[in-house]
C-alpha cells in the first residue's frame, strides 16, 4: 500500500521536485496534497490524515516548528520528516523536540529524500 | 593727794602721845603751878603726827595749839605774843611737816607703781630679761626667757650663765664686751634650752651700775631668732638655687646696674662672650664709650619689660632678649636680661619658610588642580588649575563649600566616601563629576589625602572630562559594532539559508537526472553536483565560522575510537584521492578518547581535503596518529608544494589565504583551516603546522585523552 504523504513547502521549485521525486518512485509514495505555510499544512492535515508528512522549516504564516507541534497535538502518531537548509544543530534538535520523526538536510539527493522516509517508516513500524 | 590713813596702831599711838603729851601739859601747869608751859611738849607730837599724817596733822596741830593755849590760860604766865607766836609757828611746823611727808608718800607711791609697772612691763615682756650678775650668776629671769629656754626663773636664779650657751666661752665674751662698750646691741649667739634645743637669739644688754657708778651686773634682753634665722637659711638656700639655676641654664642671665656695670653674669654667657662682670657693659661687650644706641637700660629701669631680637654681627648669631626690671635686696633697680641663643630657629624658620615656599611654588604651578579642604568642607586654598578647572577665581573658591562643587547626582556618593576617608576605611581615589562655574560638568578623578596630623585634606583632580568623553565615544562604537556584529551574524543564519536553498533543487534535480542520461551527460551533470556540494560545502565553513564567533558551538563528547573516525573521513574522500591519482595512506594504532565525534570528524576532514586539494596528481598523503599517554598527536603529511615559512604562523587564521592574486590556484575560502583550529582549541588541544617548499607539509594537532575540565 502506497504511502500517502502532503508536501509542505513554501519554495515553489522545492514543491515541484519534491511531488516529482515521490511520484518516480511510483509504488511506494502517493502525494495526496501540497501546503503552503505551516497553518495551511495543520489544515490539511485534519482533513486528509496522510500517512507522512515533509515538513520545510522556514515559511511564511506559521513556521514548520508550529506546525509540528500542531500537528502532533492533534495526532501523535503523525509522521513528520523536516526538511530544511537550516543546517545548526539546534535547528534540528529543535525540530525534533517538537516531535519530527526524521530531519533531512537540503540540498539532497533522491535517494537521500528515499532513504530517508523508508527509515522513518521502518521505525515508526517498529515502535 | 595724801592718802588718808587708816587708824592704825602707830596712829592710835601718836594720839595717845599728843594727848599725853597735852595732859602733862595740864598737868604740869594747872597742878604743879609751872609758869610756862613748855612748847616743846606739842613739837614732838606735831612732828610725829605731821610725818604720819601729812597735812592733817594741821588738825592735832590745832587741837594741841588749843591745848597749849587753853594750858596757859590756865597758868600763871599770861597768854603773850610769844604763846601766840609759838601757836603760830606749831601750825606752821605741823603744816610744812605734813606737807612735806605727804609728798614724800605720794612720791613713794609714785615710785612703787613705776617698779611695779615696770615688774609688768618685764614679767609680760615679749623678750627674755635677765639680769646676770658680775659673777655671771642669773639674778632676774623673766616669763618670756622661760618661754623659750624651758627654765623656771625658781630653777636658773643663782645658777651661772655659761651652761646657758652652746659654746661655753660664750658667756665670757659677751660679758667682756658689754664691760668694754657699756652696752651689746642685737648681738647674735645660740643658746641652748633645757631640752638641749638650740635657740638663735638676738641680745642687747646693757651695764648696771651701783650708786658710785661701779659696775654691778648686766641686763639682758634677748629674742628668739630661730624662726628669722632658719628663713634667712632658707633665703639663701633659694638664693644659691637660683644662682645654680642662673648658673646651669642654656639661656643667658646677665644683670646690669642703672650705671651700666655688669653685676652678673652666668656660666653660658662668660663663655659666650668671656667674664665681663664689674665692667661697664658697652664698653666690654661693644668697646663703645657710650651706651649703645639700642640700650634698653633707662626703659627698663623706668619698670618696663622689653622683648626684642638682637643679632650678634660678631657672633653672627641671634637672641631673643627679655630684659626685665629686678629689685636688688636694698631697693636698687637692676636690669635683668635674658639671652636665649635662637640662631638655630631662625635658620630652622628660615629653612621652614623656604620649604613652604618651595612647596607653594609647587602646589601652585603643578598641572594637577589641587585644594585644601578644611575640617569644614570649606575651601582653603586652590591652585592655578583648580581655578581653571572649576572656572571659579581663586577669591569666590576660598570658603566656599567644596561640596558645593559637585554635581547634585554625585553628592551622596561623594560624602559618604569623604566619611569614609577620613576615617582611613576608603581607597585613596574617588570618581565623580564637578560642576564648573559655567556650568559644565567635569569629569574628575579625586585623591583625597588627609594631611598628617592636620584635619585638612588635599585633593588633587585628574579632570578626565575628554578621557570619559572619548570613553562614550568608544563605547557606543563598541556598543555599535556589537550590534553590527550581531546584524552580521543574523544575516549570515539568514544568508546562510537562502544560499544553501537555491542548491536544493540543483542538487535534487541533477541526482535525479543522472540516472536518466547517457555517459557523456552522466559526467556533465556529476561535475553539476559535485560543484553544487563544494559550493555547499563553503557556505557551511562559513556558518560554522559564525558559529564559534557567536560562542553557539559546544562539544558532545563521548568515548570514540579515532582510529573509526579517520577511517570514515577517508572512505568519504576516497574518491576525490582517487579522481587525482593520490595514495591515502594511514596509520592509527586503536586508541579510545574521550571528544566530539561530529568535530573530530570535520577537524580529519578538513586536514585531509585541503591536502587531496593541494597535492598535485599521484601525491601522497600520510595520517600518522600516535598515542603519547596524556593526549595524542595527529599528523597529516602531504607531498604538496610546501608553505613558504612566512605564511605559517597565519594560515590558521580566519580568511587567511597565500594567494589571494585571480590566478591563484583553486582553493575556498580558507575558512578550512580555522575551523580546525577552534574545534581542537574547544578540545584544549594545539594546532601548528610544519614545511618544506617544494617537499610537503605537516599539520599537527593534539587532543587530550580525557575529557577537558571546562574552563571559564
Amino acid at each position: 500500500m502506497k504511502k500517502r504523504i502532503l508536501i509542505v513547502e513554501d519554495a515553489p521549485y522545492m514543491r515541484e521536485m519534491l511531488v516529482e521525486m515521490l511520484e518516480e518512485q511510483g509504488s511506494d509514495y502517493e502525494v495526496v496534497d501540497i501546503a503552503v505555510n505551516g497553518k495551511e499544512a495543520v489544515e490539511k492535515y485534519k482533513a486528509l490524515k496522510p500517512d507522512i508528512v515533509t515538513m520545510d522549516l522556514v515559511m511564511e504564516v506559521m513556521d514548520g516548528i508550529q506546525a509540528i507541534e500542531e500537528i502532533k497535538k492533534y495526532d501523535p502518531t503523525a509522521m513528520i520528516l523536516a526538511i530544511s537548509a537550516l543546517g545548526a544543530p539546534e535547528y534540528r534538535d529543535a525540530a525534533m523536540r517538537a516531535g519530527a520523526d526524521g530531519y533531512l538536510w537540503k540540498p539532497f539527493t533522491v535517494k537521500n529524500l528515499t532513504d530517508e522516509l523508508t527509515k522513518l517508516v521502518v521505525e515508526h513500524q517498529t515502535k | 593727794m595724801g592718802t588718808m590713813k587708816k587708824l592704825t596702831v602707830k596712829g592710835v599711838l601718836i594720839l595717845s602721845f599728843a594727848l599725853a603729851c597735852a595732859l602733862l601739859a595740864f598737868y604740869l601747869t594747872i597742878f604743879k603751878g609751872e609758869t610756862r608751859v613748855y612748847p616743846h611738849l606739842f613739837y614732838i607730837p606735831v612732828i610725829l603726827a605731821g610725818m604720819w599724817y601729812g597735812k592733817k596733822a594741821i588738825y592735832v596741830a590745832l587741837f594741841l595749839t588749843a591745848v597749849y593755849i587753853l594750858a596757859t590760860y590756865y597758868s600763871p604766865t599770861p597768854i603773850s605774843i610769844d604763846v601766840l607766836e609759838r601757836s603760830a609757828i606749831l601750825l606752821v611746823v605741823a603744816y610744812i611737816i605734813g606737807l612735806v611727808s605727804e609728798k614724800k608718800a605720794q612720791m613713794d607711791v609714785e615710785l612703787k607703781e613705776t617698779k611695779d609697772y615696770l615688774d609688768e612691763i618685764i614679767k609680760s615682756s615679749a623678750d627674755a630679761i635677765a639680769v646676770v650678775d658680775m659673777e655671771g650668776i642669773v639674778r632676774s629671769w623673766n616669763k618670756a626667757a622661760e618661754g623659750y629656754m624651758g627654765y623656771t626663773a625658781a630653777e636658773v636664779i643663782g645658777e651661772s650663765n655659761t651652761k646657758f650657751f652652746a659654746d661655753p666661752e660664750e658667756a665670757d665674751r659677751i660679758m667682756e664686751r658689754v664691760l668694754r662698750d657699756g652696752e651689746l646691741k642685737n648681738y647674735r649667739t645660740i643658746v641652748l634650752s633645757k631640752d638641749k634645743k638650740p635657740v638663735h637669739i638676738s641680745m642687747s644688754a646693757a651695764l648696771l651700775r651701783n650708786k658710785n657708778g661701779e659696775p654691778i651686773g648686766t641686763v639682758r634682753v634677748s629674742r628668739d631668732i630661730t624662726k628669722e634665722v632658719e628663713l634667712e637659711w632658707k633665703i639663701e638656700e633659694e638664693r644659691d638655687n637660683l644662682n645654680l639655676i642662673f648658673e646651669n641654664m642654656v639661656d643667658g642671665v646677665y644683670i646690669v646696674s642703672r650705671d651700666y656695670k655688669v653685676e652678673f653674669m652666668n656660666k653660658v654667657l662668660i663663655d659666650e662672650f668671656g667674664d665681663q662682670v664689674g665692667d661697664i657693659c658697652y664698653a666690654g661687650f661693644h668697646n663703645r664709650d657710650e651706651p649703645c644706641p639700642r640700650c634698653k637700660n633707662p626703659e627698663v629701669l623706668s619698670g618696663k619689660t622689653v622683648r626684642w631680637e638682637w643679632h650678634s654681627r660678631r657672633k653672627n648669631k641671634t637672641y631673643d632678649l627679655i630684659e626685665t626690671p629686678l629689685k636688688d635686696s636694698d631697693g636698687t633697680l637692676l636690669k635683668l636680661t635674658i639671652f636665649r641663643d635662637i640662631t638655630a630657629r631662625k635658620r630652622i624658620e628660615e629653612e621652614l619658610r623656604a620649604a613652604k615656599e618651595r612647596y607653594r611654588v609647587i602646589f601652585e604651578h603643578t598641572l594637577t588642580p589641587l585644594c585644601v579642604i578644611e575640617d569644614d568642607n570649606t575651601i582653603s586654598f586652590v591652585n592655578t588649575e583648580f581655578e581653571a578647572l572649576s572656572g571659579y577665581s581663586r577669591e569666590e573658591l576660598v570658603g566656599k563649600k567644596w561640596i558645593d562643587l559637585i554635581a547634585e547626582d554625585d553628592l551622596e556618593m561623594v560624602r559618604n566616601y569623604c566619611d569614609e576617608r577620613r576615617k582611613g576605611g576608603a581607597a585613596a581615589c574617588c570618581f565623580f563629576k564637578l560642576v564648573s562655574r559655567e556650568g559644565a560638568i567635569k569629569y574628575v578623578n579625586a585623591r583625597i589625602e588627609p594631611v598628617p596630623r592636620e584635619k585638612r585634606c588635599i585633593a588633587s583632580l585628574l579632570d578626565i572630562t575628554e578621557l570619559k568623553q572619548q570613553e562614550n565615544k568608544l563605547r557606543e562604537t563598541c556598543e555599535r559594532l556589537a550590534e553590527l556584529d550581531k546584524m552580521k551574524r543574523e544575516f549570515l543564519s539568514v544568508a546562510y539559508h537562502e544560499m544553501r536553498s537555491p542548491l536544493a533543487p540543483i542538487i535534487g534535480y541533477a541526482s535525479m537526472l543522472e540516472p536518466k542520461l547517457a555517459d557523456r551527460e552522466k559526467r556533465y551533470i556529476s561535475i553539476i553536483e559535485k560543484s553544487a556540494r563544494e559550493l555547499e560545502e563553503r557556505i557551511n565553513h562559513m556558518l560554522e565560522l559564525a558559529r564559534i564567533d557567536g560562542k553557539k558551538v559546544e562539544l558532545t563528547l563521548r568515548e570514540l575510537a579515532v582510529r573509526d573516525v579517520v577511517e570514515m573521513v577517508v572512505r568519504n574522500l576516497e574518491p576525490a584521492a582517487e579522481a587525482k591519482k593520490q595514495g591515502i595512506s594511514t596509520f592509527i594504532p586503536q586508541i579510545a578518547i574521550t571528544a566530539d565525534e561530529q568535530k573530530l570528524y570535520t577537524i580529519f576532514t578538513n586536514l585531509i581535503s585541503n591536502a587531496i586539494r593541494y597535492t598535485p596528481e599521484g601525491g601522497r598523503i600520510d595520517i600518522v596518529v600516535e598515542d603519547r599517554g596524556e593526549d595524542i598527536r595527529a599528523c597529516v603529511a602531504d607531498t604538496g608544494p610546501g608553505i613558504p615559512a612566512e605564511h605559517l604562523p597565519k594560515i590558521f587564521e580566519r580568511f587567511y589565504m597565500i594567494d589571494t592574486s585571480l590566478t591563484r590556484k583553486s582553493g575556498g575560502l580558507g575558512l578550512g583551516l580555522s575551523i580546525v583550529k577552534e574545534y581542537v582549541k574547544l578540545h584544549g588541544g594545539r594546532v601548528w603546522a610544519t614545511s618544506e617548499l617544494g617537499k610537503g607539509s605537516k599539520f599537527f594537532f593534539t587532543l587530550p585523552k580525557r575529557e577537558i575540565t571546562k574552563k571559564e
